[in-house]
């Protein structure tokens, strides 16, 4: 498509807990579903430290007791194993009709992997993909995490990229199930920040996906953390 | 009165197997249209998947945590609560259970991928286990009986049949299917081939056979992808199950019985279209599309003809999705859809046929890319077939069979004698909506195109 598709940007500035984001995506998920020719979103956010599982994912990857988790615990319909957010931490929430990228999951995934990797590339940081284990790596080490989840091709859920998070929190499990190193980019470039990589993320973001990014000129209602919160 | 099947869909041009990891309904459920009855996953993707068919949900073929190649049939949709129990008990053999257990004739031990469906009592529906020669190293002689304990050996046919033409020893393999089933890729593996994806023998190439062979020549065109001795999936002496795509089939046949079909032949002169052909050819054109838009075209003229029997009254469709037969090379068919034929110009119609024919051969269509068909073209002319009709499609109105176009003498009105190219095609229609006459003026029309205008094809 030679059109850029217009979506709207949601991007508060303070934490967001977890179950609100997601009673986000799924309103904005909804919208689309009811208007199918709508705008797409996409929401740009960090949360307060919590671990998300994903529908499939094994409790085994956690060490801890899932009964009385350290952090808060949500089990999530996205693809994927175990995660950690904590602030530091860039969340990238697309919206997008899939229909209009493509209809093609795992070209989705490579494409936000992409934009990851064009925004390494920018800081003049090898990132790239490994085989088979979907996210993406710094020197060894897993900087950016994926998830989808979707339903008739409307996206949610997405990526999340390590700036300058504490890292302590994944010490708790397996991140996606691997015993792989976790980093985070301020350990390659001192002194950088979620505030500064943002702009440049959603641009890649943009670039990659042929979006025109508008801020939202509405709030999203805060009352409607999902009831399946907390699991 | 219908069973609808689920099927592990595509969700990406990469993907060749999906996770179930979840049913959202379980069988015994009623599920409405666009309704998500399950998710599954590929890489770290989700997708809820949807039913196409409102009803109820008969059978799980596949549990949570299984894993099935794309285009399995997964699961079971029925119209009412009163054919649950029917098509669980019929529900086609679960891929595991396809697979008949092959050296241990009368294996009792019920195949354990249908053990969801909500009937317990059904039966495995696989075909009593056929004298299958045992596909180990025909030295051995003896069927050897499958001696280990639990040692039911799960393979498709199609890895049967290749593990005895290659000579490997299904019993030295790990499956990597669904329960550890036996695919045709692992005795590839095994052998040492190149593991290739099934190819597609497509059975809608030019109508038109060669100039350059005489008539009566024995050199019959063979089709692109099919080998030249006749296609067979078993050996003599053997019973081989159908596979999924087969039994699709067989209950489409079926279905067509309680159809009150017949049939209108007509002649139609092809020079001018064999002509106009060559100058689009070079385009990316193929007969395929050149057929498939003359029928949309004069379907748009002709809506009775696109129209269908169904429970309220005769339904008109609100656009000409022209279907093509197309032969898979590995058993059954598939009707690729060619969407809103009429108005798609013919490149695009092109173009579309050359991504649906590759995304068949990968198994990757989405349901609604053959499902969706209002009329349906079959062509054997590749194969110089002179005549024959088609059996009705289910939900449709018309199929039009197309024959070979060869030269003919042709007798003018006027008493003048020339040679012609002639092709026959045939209408196959649903009484109950199209009448002789109506199928009569659309091949009075189609026939008036092909023959006069062709160019306005490219319109």
């Amino acid at each position: 498509m030679a059109t850029k598709g217009s979506a709207i940007l949601y991007q508060p500035s303070a934490p967001v807990p977890f179950p609100r984001a997601w009673a986000w995506q799924r309103l904005l998920q909804a919208r689309l579903l009811d208007d199918p020719g709508g705008p797409e979103a996409v929401l740009l956010l960090q949360h307060p430290p919590c671990y998300t599982l994903g529908r499939g994912a094994s409790l085994a990857h956690l060490r801890f007791d899932p009964a009385s988790p350290p952090l808060p615990l949500h089990r999530i319909d996205r693809g994927g194993e175990v995660t950690h957010h904590a602030p530091g931490q860039l969340v990238l929430y697309p919206v997008l009709d899939l229909q209009r990228h493509g209809a093609d999951l795992h070209l989705y995934l490579r494409g936000l992997e992409q934009v990851v990797l064009d925004l390494l590339a920018e800081l003049g940081l090898p990132g790239e993909r490994r085989q088979g284990l979907t996210g993406v790596w710094l020197e060894g080490r897993k900087v950016a995490a994926l998830g989808v989840g979707a339903r008739r091709w409307i996206s949610q859920h997405g990526l999340a990229l390590n700036v300058d998070c504490d890292l302590k929190g994944f010490g708790a499990i397996a991140p996606c199930g691997l015993d792989l190193p976790v980093g985070r980019l301020v350990d390659w470039r001192p002194g950088l920040g979620c505030a500064a990589l943002a702009p440049r993320l959603l641009a890649h973001l943009a670039a990659r996906f042929g979006l025109e990014l508008r801020p939202a000129a509405e709030r999203l209602e805060d009352g409607e953390d999902p009831e399946a919160a907390g699991g | 009165m219908a069973t609808h099947e689920i099927f592990m869909p595509a969700l990406s041009s990469t993907m060749t197997e999906g996770k179930i990891v979840e049913w959202l309904k379980r069988p015994g459920d009623r599920v409405e249209r666009g309704e998500s009855v399950l998710v599954v996953e590929s890489d770290k993707a989700d997708m809820d998947v949807e039913t196409f068919n409102g009803g109820f949900l008969a059978a799980v073929l596949m549990p949570a945590g299984s894993t099935a190649p794309v285009g399995e049939t997964i699961g079971l949709v029925v119209d009412s609560e009163d054919e649950i129990a029917a098509a669980a008990a019929n529900a086609p053999a679960a891929p595991s259970a396809a697979a008949a257990p092959a050296p241990a004739p009368a294996a009792t031990a019920p195949v354990s991928a249908a053990p969801v469906a909500a009937s317990p009592a059904a039966p495995p529906t696989a075909p009593p286990a056929p004298a299958v020669a045992p596909p180990v190293a025909p030295a051995s002689g003896v069927v050897a009986p499958a001696a280990t304990t639990n040692g039911r050996l799960v393979a498709t046919p199609r890895a049967r049949k290749l593990a005895q033409q290659l000579g490997v020893a299904l019993e030295a393999l790990r499956g990597s299917g669904p329960h550890g089933r036996i695919q045709a890729e692992d005795v590839l593996a095994a052998s040492g081939q190149p593991v290739s994806l099934p190819r597609v023998a497509e059975g809608s190439g030019p109508a038109v056979s060669p100039v350059a062979a005489p008539a009566g020549a024995a050199r019959i065109p063979a089709p692109p992808a099919a080998s030249v001795a006749g296609q067979a999936f078993g050996r003599p002496g053997e019973t081989v199950a159908f596979n999924t795509l087969q039994q699709a089939v067989n209950r489409n046949m079926v279905a067509s019985l309680a159809v009150p079909c017949f049939r209108v032949g007509y002649t139609i002169t092809t020079d001018k279209l064999d002509a106009f052909y060559k100058q689009v050819k070079s385009k990316g054109v193929t007969m395929t599309a050149l057929l498939a838009k003359a029928a949309a075209v004069t379907l748009a003229r002709h809506p009775q003809v696109n129209a269908a029997t169904s429970e309220a009254g005769m339904a008109y469709p609100a656009a000409i999705n022209v279907a093509v037969a197309v032969a898979m090379e590995d058993g059954g068919l598939i009707t690729p859809v060619l969407a809103a034929a009429d108005r798609t110009d013919l490149y695009s119609l092109s173009r579309s046929w050359a991504d649906l024919v590759e995304r068949a051969r990968a198994k990757q269509l989405k349901p609604e890319e053959y499902s969706t068909g209002t009329f349906t073209l079959s062509n054997l002319g590749m194969f110089g077939v002179d005549r024959f009709d088609a059996i009705l499609p289910p939900g449709t109105g018309a199929i039009l069979a197309v024959a070979a176009s060869r030269p003919a003498v042709v007798a003018g009105q006027d008493g003048s004698i020339s040679v012609k190219r002639q092709m026959q095609v045939n209408l196959t229609c649903d009484h109950r909506t199209i009448y002789g006459a109506h199928a009569a003026a659309f091949l009075k029309d189609l026939a008036q195109l092909i023959e006069t205008n062709p160019e306005s094809l490219a319109l």
